[in-house]
C-alpha cells in the first residue's frame, strides 16, 4: 500500500507511514529505543548517538528480486556500522535490531562515554528520579564505572532568575539551544568551546535575554538546567502531579502541577499531552505563585457601612441573595447586571448567566468588561466563521501565509507564536504581520512581511487588503447566503482604493496587495486576531471587515475558518459560548429567538426575558448614572478592566449592591458589599475552551484555599437560596445540561474531553456575511496629541501576575515607550519622567525609548502594577490620543 | 624537477604569477574547455583518467562532478578544501603557496564541469600568508579574463573566493566545513544529503582537495591515457606525500602511486638521521593506523595501503624512529583529536578525552593491567559510532598501536615509566592547555 | 530596548568600526550571497583592529552580519584562533603534535618558558610576547616550528628561536 512502508524491529513486522524515523517505527513496535538529542519538535541531530541499532536491508539479485537464504528466507544485508535510529527513514523490508549483539554493544558504549564526565550528584541534583539518563544508567549502564581519571569541570551558573545551569551534568545533546532558537525564536542559548569543553550558556555568560519560558529546562534530559524557583524545593517523588489547563490565555495549554500538601511547588509541560506537549511560557511556567499567596481571601467579607467584615459563607449567601431579591422585586431585573466571567469554568460561565437569566430574570450579562463599544454577542464567532470548523495549531504550523491582525502574539497567545516560529523555520509558513509596533513576529528573523499600520488605520488596513483581493476577481465557492452580500460589499469598497487604504493605513500600496495576493493564492492560510481588533472602539467594523477579508481571501470557507480569535483569558472562548453576553445564550441562541429560546425555558423552567441585555460599557454607563443598580462581577479586577477608571469608581460607588467574587481583595473588592473568596484555577475541576475552540478539561491539583468557594458552588448556593431548584452536584451534571442545550457542544460528553478534547463546530453555522463596514468617528483626545497604544506583554497579563514574586521582576517597571524621534521631540530621555494627559485625568511614567513604537504615538502596557491606564480616559472612535510632556519635576527613576 | 606531473615545475621562480604560468602552458585547458567543450565531456574525461580525491578519503573524482544533479533549478556552488590540517600533510600548502594559479585553473576547469558559477577556496586559519598569494592570483586572473563575468570571453561567469578559517581540524571534514563556511559553528551535518545534492546553502555543491583540483587541467589537457602512465589501475597518477620526522630529507614528493614505503623513505629522503632506525610509518596523515616497520615494502597506493592494514589518507607520511615510544607518540595523536574534537557526538566527544587521561596515566607510570584492553574497546566503541570520520580517526590509530606494539603498552604497566621517558614526569599539558571562554 | 526583553543584563559601551575598516568590511561581506557567511571574516577583522576580541566587539559583529549575539560568542569560541583575551604584540605559537614533537618541539617550547618566564597561555609582563602551545600547523616538514603571528618560522632549535626573538620588536 501506497504511504506506508513494512518494516522489521526485532523480528515483528508492521506497517508504518512512509518518512517515519526508526525511533518512531521502534516505539509503534513497542520498542524502547532510548533518546536524547532527538525531540518532536525538532528535526534529526544524530549527535548524542544513544539510539543506534543495526540496520539492513533485503538483499537483491541483479533483476531486484530478493535473495533467499537456505532456510528461505530473504538474506538480510546488514550496514557495516550501526546507525542512528532517529536520523534514519524507514525503508520497505527494513530490519531493525535493537538487542543485537552489536547494537547492544554500541549503545552500552554510548551511555558509558554520556556517563564518562556526569558527575555522581543525583542525590542533589534536582532533576533525580525524573532524569532520562538516570533512568537509562539504571536500564543498562554498568554498576561500576571503567572511567576513573578525573573529570572535566565546569563552574555551574545562574542564567538569569529562572535558569540554572550545571554544566558539568551536560550531554550536549543541544536540544536546549536548538528549543530556543527554533521554537522560542531567541536565539539566548549557545554553545561555547567545543569537544569535551563545549559548554552551553549565553553571551559572554551574562543572564539569557528571552522570554524566560524555561523551555530549555523541560527539554533538558539531565539536570543541566534546572528551575531556579523550584531549585531543592521538592523531589519528583514527593509531589502529586495534575494536569490542568493553563489559566494565562486562551491558548489552553495542559501543564502538569506539582503539588505537595495544599502548595502548588512547579508548573511542568506535559511532553505528549495537551495542544502544547513540552511547552510553557513564563506564565505557564512559573505563575501559578499566585495560588499560594498568603494574602488570599479566605472567607467572605461583608460590608455594611464602611469596613468589610468577615462573615460565614452562609451569611453571605443569605445577604448577597436577600440584596438581589430586593433589589430586583423593587426596581425590576433589570436593575441587576453581571459582569465578568472570562476567568471561570465553562460549567460557571454556564452557571452564572443561568443565575442571572433564569433566576434573576435580566439579560444584562456581559464577560468582556474591557471591550470598549456595544459588540454584538455573536460579533466575534461570525468573523471567524460562524462556527464553521476551527483552526488548530497544528493547522498553524503548517499554514503557507499566516495573516496576524493587530496582535501581538509575544503576550497574547506565546503558544500560538512559538508554533508560528516552529512553522516558519520547520515547515516554511510566511508570516505577514500588521501591527503598529515592529512586535517580536515581524523580526527579519522570522522572514516576514510586517504591515506597519499607523494607529487609527486599522479599518482602513483591512479595507485595502479586502479590496487589493477583490480586485484580482470575485472569490469563487462563496457559500449562498454570503455571495449574496457581495455587490454591497463591492459598492462600500468602491470609495476605497488601495491606495486610499495605503494613504490612511500608513501601509504602501504595493505591500497590501502583495499580502492580499499572498493570502489570497496560499492554500493553507489562516488569519489571526485578537484583542486589539475586539477591543478597539471600532470592534464591530473591524470585526464585520475581518469578515469580508476571510470569505475573499478564501480563509473563511463554506467546509471551515481559518480564521482565529486570540480573546484574553483561558476561557475568554468559553464566556462567548456560554451566553455571557447580553443578546445570547449559551451556544449563540438569540434570547429574541423564541423557538430558540424554549428549551433552556423548559430546562430552567422559568420564561426569559427576550429583550437583549446592555452591553458592558453600556453597564458601565448605566450603572454610574443609576440605572444599575446591583452588580455582581465574577473573577473580574473591574477597576482595571473597564475602559474608564473613573466612571467604574463611580458606579461602584453608586451601587446599592456589589458582589465580587475573587481570589484577592482587589481594589474593586474594596467597593464591594459583599466578596466571596473564591477558588483558584488549581482547585477545582472545569472545562475550558481555548482559542481553537477545543474544550478541554482541567483537573483538580489541590483543595481551594480554606474558606473559599468555586465560583459554581457560590452560584449555585445563591441561586438556591433565591428559591431556584438546580439539583446538579457537579460540574460533570452542569456539562451535561450544556451539551443537551447548547448547539455545537452536542454530542460532546464530560467523558471525551481527555486528554485532547475535542474542536467544536456546528452544521448550521451563526450568521456571517459579507457587509459594509465604515466608522469614521475621530478618535478621542486631542487631535494633536499622541495616540495611546496599548496592549500586554509576556510577562505581566492582568492583575493576578501581580500577585506572583517572579513575574513583575521580570518585568520592567511601567514604562511608556517612546519611538527615538518622539522622546527627542519631547527632551525626555530613557528613565525620565513622563506626563501624559487624557480627556479624563493625567499618569507619570518614566520614559523608555523603542523604536519598535511608531512616530506620533506612545506605548504603555496596561498590566503593570501602578499603571491605570484607563485613568486618562475611554478611548472611542479611532482610539486615544494624549498629550505628551515631560515632567515638571522630571527626575531620573530607577531603572 | 621534483616530479613528473604537479612538481614538474613547481620550483620554477615566479610561478605563482600569471606571466610565469601562463609561460609553462598555463589556462591553455580553461581556454580549450570553458565554452567549447560541454560540460558533460570534461566530467567524462575525468571519469576516464581514474582520479581519486586527494584529501584522504581517495573518493573518485569524476563521479563525485557527476552526482550533481543537472536540473535542479538552484545555483551550485564550487569548494577546494585547503583546509589542510591531517598533522603529518603539508602538500597544500606547497602547491598554493609556488603554484596558485594552477588552483585557480583546475576550479575553472572543475566550475565549468558542474556548471557553478561562484567557488570558494577554504583555507586554514593559519594559511593567512596563502590567503594573500591566492587573493593576488585571482586579482591577475580576473584581469586577464579567466574570472569575472566572461571566462576566457565565453559566456560563462566565475567568481572565485577565498575564505580564511580560524583553527578548526574539523572543518577540513567537507560538511563541517560548510558549515563554517556558512557561518556556523564547523560541526559536521548528516548525510545524506550529499553535498553533491545539497551543499553549500542547500545548493548542489561539489568539495575537492587542492591536490585534486590541480591534477584537473594537466589530465583535460593531456587527456585520460597521458594521466594513466603513472600510478595503478585503480589508484592512478601521481601522489603527493609529505614526509616528515627524523628523516635526512623531510619534505613533500611527488610520486607515482603505488611506489614502495621504503623506497620513498631510504631514496627520495635519504634514510634516517644518524643512528636512528625506523619503528614505525604513519603512512596517511595521524588519522590512519601505524605500520610496523617489517611492512615498509608496501605500496603507496590506496589498494595495498588498505591490504596492509592502513589507508594512503591524505599522504602525510610520518616516520617514527626507534627511540621514540609508540605510547608517547599515541598519546600525542589522542590529545590532538581530544583538543579537535568539535563536541557533537558523544563518543568523539567523551572517548578521546578518556582516551587522552588513559594514555596520560600509562605515561605517568601509573597504568595498569587492563588499561590496555581499555584502550581496544574505548577505541572499539568510538569506531563507526561517531557522527563524522573523526572519531573513526582518533580510534584507529590506537587499535593498530595496541595491535603492532603491545609490548611497549605492556611495558608501561610493567615498569611503570615511559619506555623512553623522553618526557618529563608528572606533565599534565592538558589542564594547561584549557582555554578559559 | 523593548517592551518585552527582560529587566535584567549588563551593557558595556558599545563599539562602533573605524572608518578605515569599511571597505574591508563591505568587501567581505559582498563575497557571500548572505551576511552570516560573513562572520569568520568579519571576526578576522575585529581581531586585526582590537588585537583581540572584547565581548563589546563580538555583540558589533554581530550587529554587521545580523546574527544573534550569543551565537556569534558560540563560533568565536569554537574556533582556537580568535584571540579571547588580550595577546602580547607577539603570538608565539608553538607546534606540539606529533611531528614537531618527534623533533624536538617540547625540548622548544620548555626553553621558550624558561627564556621568557611564562607559561602557556600567558603574556610576559612588557606585553611583548605571548606564548601558546598549539596543534599541527601543516609545517611537519619544517618540525619543529612556529607561527608568530601569521609568520612561519620553520626548522628551529634554541639557537634560532633566540636569534629570532632578538629580531623582533
Amino acid at each position: 500500500m501506497s504511504g506506508s512502508v513494512r518494516v522489521t524491529i526485532n523480528g515483528r513486522t508492521l506497517a508504518v507511514p512512509a518518512g517515519t524515523l526508526v525511533t518512531d517505527a521502534a516505539r509503534m513496535a513497542e520498542v524502547h529505543v532510548p533518546i536524547f538529542c532527538s525531540h518532536q519538535k525538532l528535526p534529526p541531530l544524530g549527535a548524542c548517538r544513544i539510539c543506534v541499532v543495526e540496520i539492513g536491508m533485503p538483499k537483491r539479485d541483479r533483476e531486484g528480486k530478493p535473495v533467499l537464504g537456505a532456510d528461505g528466507a530473504p538474506e538480510i544485508a546488514w550496514m557495516p556500522k550501526p546507525q542512528t535510529g532517529c536520523t534514519t527513514t524507514v525503508a520497505e523490508g527494513m530490519v531493525v535490531a535493537t538487542e543485537s549483539p552489536g547494537a547492544v554493544k554500541a549503545r552500552k558504549g554510548v551511555m558509558e562515554f554520556l556517563l564518562v564526565n556526569h558527575p555522581l550528584d543525583c542525590p542533589v541534583c534536582d532533576e533525580g528520579g525524573e532524569c532520562q539518563l538516570q533512568d537509562l544508567a539504571f536500564a543498562f549502564g554498568a554498576d561500576f564505572s571503567r572511567m576513573d581519571e578525573a573529570k572535566r569541570t565546569f563552574v555551574s551558573e545562574d542564567l538569569g532568575p529562572v535558569v540554572k545551569k550545571e554544566a558539568n551534568r551536560c550531554i550536549v545533546c543541544m536540544r536546549c539551544v536548538r528549543y530556543c532558537d527554533e521554537i522560542m525564536g531567541d536565539d539566548a542559548l549557545t554553545a561555547h568551546q567545543r569537544g569535551v569543553r563545549t559548554e552551553i550558556s549565553s553571551f559572554d555568560r551574562r543572564p539569557l535575554d528571552c522570554e524566560q519560558c524555561g523551555n530549555c529546562i523541560e527539554v533538558c534530559p539531565v539536570g543541566a538546567l534546572t528551575a531556579l524557583p523550584y531549585r531543592f524545593q521538592a523531589r519528583p517523588w514527593d509531589l502529586r502531579q495534575h494536569v490542568t489547563i493553563c489559566p494565562w490565555c486562551s491558548n489552553g495549554c495542559s501543564v502538569r502541577l506539582g503539588v505537595r500538601g495544599a502548595e502548588i511547588l512547579r508548573a511542568r509541560g506535559t511532553e505528549y499531552r495537551g495542544v502544547n506537549q513540552e511547552y510553557l511560557c513564563v506564565r505557564g511556567r512559573f505563575g501559578y505563585e499566585f495560588v499560594n499567596r498568603e494574602e488570599r481571601l479566605s472567607r467572605p467579607l461583608l460590608r455594611a457601612g464602611g469596613a468589610h467584615t468577615p462573615a460565614s459563607f452562609d451569611e453571605a449567601v443569605a445577604f448577597a441573595a436577600a440584596r438581589l431579591e430586593s433589589i430586583a422585586a423593587t426596581h425590576g431585573p433589570e436593575a441587576v447586571a453581571f459582569l465578568g466571567g472570562e476567568k471561570l469554568y465553562l460549567e460557571e460561565q454556564y452557571l452564572f448567566q443561568k443565575l442571572a437569566r433564569g433566576v434573576i430574570g435580566t439579560n444584562h450579562v456581559d464577560a468582556r468588561t474591557r471591550f470598549v463599544s456595544p459588540v454584538p454577542g455573536a460579533a466575534l464567532l461570525e468573523a471567524t466563521g460562524g462556527g464553521r470548523p476551527a483552526l488548530s495549531f497544528s493547522d498553524l504550523e503548517r499554514a503557507e501565509e499566516v495573516l496576524v491582525l493587530l496582535e501581538d502574539l509575544q503576550g497574547e497567545a506565546p503558544l500560538a507564536q512559538a508554533a508560528l516560529i516552529r512553522g516558519q523555520h520547520q515547515l516554511g509558513v510566511h508570516l505577514t504581520v500588521a501591527h503598529a509596533r515592529r512586535v517580536k513576529l515581524a523580526r527579519p528573523k522570522f522572514r516576514g512581511e510586517w504591515l506597519g499600520v499607523k494607529p487609527g488605520g486599522e479599518l482602513a488596513l483591512l479595507h485595502g487588503l479586502t479590496r487589493a483581493a477583490l480586485d484580482a476577481g470575485d472569490p469563487p465557492d462563496l457559500p449562498r447566503e454570503i455571495a449574496a452580500g457581495l455587490p454591497g460589499l463591492k459598492g462600500a469598497l468602491a470609495a476605497w482604493t488601495v491606495e486610499r487604504a495605503a494613504e490612511e493605513s500608513g501601509v504602501p500600496a504595493e505591500a497590501l496587495r502583495a499580502a492580499a495576493t499572498r493570502l489570497r493564492a496560499a492554500g493553507r492560510k489562516a488569519v489571526l486576531f485578537g484583542r486589539g481588533v475586539a477591543e478597539h472602539p471600532k470592534a464591530v467594523a473591524l470585526l464585520l471587515a475581518i469578515g469580508n477579508l476571510g470569505w475573499v481571501s478564501g480563509a473563511l470557507r463554506s467546509d471551515g475558518s481559518r480564521v482565529m480569535y486570540l480573546g484574553p483569558h483561558h476561557n475568554s472562548q468559553g464566556a462567548l459560548d456560554m451566553g455571557l453576553v447580553p443578546d445570547r445564550l449559551p451556544g449563540y441562541v438569540p434570547v429574541a429567538d423564541p423557538d430558540a429560546r424554549r428549551p433552556f425555558e423548559q430546562q430552567w423552567g422559568k420564561s426569559l426575558n427576550r429583550v437583549a441585555g446592555m452591553t458592558a460599557p453600556e453597564i458601565l454607563a448605566a450603572a454610574a448614572e443609576g440605572r444599575v443598580r446591583a452588580l455582581w462581577i465574577a473573577g473580574d479586577h473591574w477597576l482595571r478592566s473597564a475602559p474608564d477608571r473613573a466612571l467604574a469608581e463611580r458606579a461602584l460607588e453608586r451601587a446599592e449592591l456589589v458582589i465580587v467574587n475573587d481570589l484577592f481583595l482587589t481594589d474593586t473588592a474594596r467597593h464591594a458589599h459583599v466578596v466571596f473568596a473564591a477558588a483558584a484555577f488549581a482547585e477545582k475541576e472545569g472545562t475550558t475552551v481555548n482559542c481553537e475552540r477545543r474544550i478541554q478539561r482541567a483537573a483538580r491539583a489541590l483543595a481551594p484555599r480554606r474558606g473559599a468557594r468555586s465560583d459554581a458552588e457560590i452560584f449555585t448556593a445563591v441561586a438556591r437560596a433565591l428559591g431556584a431548584s438546580w439539583s446538579h452536584r457537579g460540574p460533570e451534571d452542569v456539562y451535561r445540561e450544556i451539551a443537551r442545550l447548547a448547539p455545537g457542544f452536542a454530542g460532546t460528553s464530560w467523558a471525551t474531553l481527555l486528554p485532547l478534547g475535542p474542536q467544536w463546530s456546528r452544521e448550521a453555522p451563526v450568521g456571517g456575511a459579507l457587509a459594509p463596514a465604515e466608522d469614521l468617528r475621530p478618535a478621542a483626545g486631542p487631535a494633536d496629541g499622541l495616540w495611546l497604544l496599548s496592549g500586554g506583554t509576556l510577562f505581566l497579563q492582568g492583575s493576578l501576575s501581580h500577585r506572583t514574586e517572579l513575574l513583575p521582576r521580570l518585568a520592567k517597571p511601567g514604562r511608556a515607550f517612546l519611538n527615538p524621534g518622539e522622546a527627542r521631540r519631547l527632551g525626555v530621555g530613557e528613565g525620565e519622567a513622563l506626563e501624559l494627559a487624557g480627556p479624563t485625568g493625567a499618569l507619570e511614567l518614566p520614559a523608555s525609548i523603542d523604536d519598535a513604537v511608531p512616530p506620533g504615538s506612545v506605548f504603555v502596557p496596561y498590566a503593570f502594577p501602578g499603571v491605570e491606564l484607563n485613568r486618562l480616559g475611554s478611548p472611542a472612535g479611532a482610539g486615544l490620543r494624549v498629550r505628551a510632556r515631560k515632567a515638571a519635576e522630571a527626575e531620573r527613576v530607577e531603572r | 624537477m621534483r616530479g613528473p606531473l604537479l612538481f614538474s615545475d613547481i620550483d620554477t621562480p615566479g610561478l605563482a604569477s600569471i606571466e610565469t604560468y601562463r609561460k609553462g602552458g598555463g589556462y591553455e585547458a580553461a581556454s580549450a574547455m570553458v565554452g567549447v567543450k560541454p560540460p558533460g565531456e570534461c566530467i567524462d574525461v575525468v571519469k576516464a583518467s581514474g582520479l581519486r580525491g586527494r584529501g584522504g578519503a581517495g573518493f573518485p573524482t569524476g563521479l563525485k562532478w557527476g552526482f550533481v544533479p543537472k536540473d535542479s533549478p538552484k545555483p551550485r556552488y564550487l569548494v577546494c578544501n585547503a583546509d589542510e590540517s591531517e598533522p603529518g600533510t603539508f602538500k597544500d600548502r606547497e602547491l598554493m603557496e609556488k603554484n596558485p594559479h594552477l588552483l585557480l585553473e583546475g576550479m575553472i576547469l572543475a566550475a565549468w564541469a558542474i556548471q557553478a558559477h561562484v567557488g570558494y577556496i577554504y583555507l586554514r586559519g593559519e594559511f593567512e600568508y596563502i590567503q594573500q598569494i591566492l587573493d593576488r592570483a585571482i586579482a591577475e586572473a580576473r584581469a586577464a579574463g579567466f574570472l569575472g563575468p566572461a571566462v576566457a570571453g565565453r559566456g560563462f561567469a566565475l567568481e572565485i573566493h577565498t575564505h580564511l578559517g580560524a583553527g578548526a581540524y574539523i572543518c577540513g571534514e567537507e560538511t563541517a566545513l560548510l558549515s563554517s563556511l556558512e557561518g556556523y559553528r564547523g560541526q559536521p551535518r548528516l548525510k545524506p544529503p550529499f553535498p553533491a545534492v545539497e551543499g553549500l546553502y542547500a545548493c548542489p555543491t561539489v568539495v575537492n582537495n587542492v591536490e585534486t583540483l590541480m591534477n584537473v587541467p594537466p589530465i583535460l589537457k593531456n587527456g585520460a591515457p597521458w594521466f594513466r602512465q603513472w600510478g595503478t589501475e585503480k589508484s592512478p597518477g601521481t601522489k603527493i606525500l609529505s614526509v616528515s620526522g627524523p628523516v635526512r630529507k623531510p619534505g613533500n614528493y611527488e610520486v607515482p602511486m603505488g611506489l614502495p614505503l621504503s623506497t620513498l623513505i631510504e631514496e627520495h629522503c635519504g634514510g634516517l638521521l644518524g643512528g636512528m632506525a625506523i619503528k614505525a610509518v604513519i603512512p596517511g596523515g595521524s588519522s590512519v593506523p601505524l605500520l610496523p616497520a617489517s611492512k615498509l615494502s608496501t605500496g603507496l597506493d590506496f589498494e595495498s595501503m588498505v591490504a596492509a592494514g592502513t589507508l594512503l589518507g591524505s599522504g602525510g607520511v610520518i616516520v617514527i624512529d626507534d627511540q621514540t615510544c609508540i605510547v608517547d607518540a599515541l598519546w600525542n595523536i589522542t590529545r590532538f583529536y581530544e583538543h579537535e574534537s568539535c563536541g557533537k557526538c558523544t563518543p568523539c566527544r567523551e572517548g578521546t578525552y578518556w582516551m587522552s587521561e588513559v594514555f596520560e596515566r600509562l605515561e605517568r607510570g601509573e597504568g595498569r593491567e587492563s588499561d590496555i584492553d581499555l584502550l581496544s574497546d574505548v577505541s572499539d566503541n568510538i569506531l563507526g559510532k561517531s557522527f563524522c570520520a573523526l572519531g573513526d580517526a582518533a580510534a584507529m590509530p590506537v587499535l593498530g598501536a595496541i595491535q603492532h606494539f603491545r609490548d611497549e603498552f605492556e611495558f608501561h604497566v610493567r615498569e611503570r615509566r615511559c619506555l623512553v621517558n623522553r618526557r618529563a614526569p608528572g606533565l599534565t599539558e592538558r589542564q594547561a592547555e584549557a582555554v578559559p571562554a | 530596548m523593548s517592551a518585552d526583553t527582560v529587566a535584567i543584563g549588563s551593557e558595556g559601551p558599545a563599539l562602533e568600526w573605524p572608518e578605515a575598516r569599511r571597505a574591508e568590511l563591505d568587501q567581505a561581506l559582498a563575497r557571500y550571497p548572505n551576511r552570516r557567511s560573513a562572520v569568520l571574516p568579519v571576526l578576522w577583522i575585529a581581531q586585526r583592529e582590537w588585537g583581540w576580541i572584547p565581548p563589546a566587539a563580538m555583540q558589533l559583529v554581530a550587529r554587521t552580519v545580523e546574527l544573534p549575539e550569543p551565537e556569534v560568542f558560540g563560533i568565536a569560541t569554537f574556533y582556537t584562533m580568535f584571540n579571547l583575551r588580550p595577546v602580547g604584540r607577539h603570538h608565539l605559537q608553538v607546534c606540539r603534535t606529533l611531528s614537531c614533537s618527534l623533533m624536538g618541539a617540547d625540548r622548544l617550547f620548555r626553553h621558550l618558558e624558561r627564556k621568557l618566564g611564562i607559561g602557556h597561555g600567558e603574556t610576559t609582563p612588557d606585553g611583548r610576547f605571548t606564548l601558546r602551545r598549539v596543534e599541527c600547523l601543516a609545517a611537519c616538514g619544517g618540525a619543529p616550528c612556529m607561527q608568530v603571528g601569521f609568520d612561519y618560522h620553520e626548522n628551529l632549535d634554541e639557537a634560532k628561536v633566540d636569534a629570532l626573538l632578538e629580531k623582533l620588536p
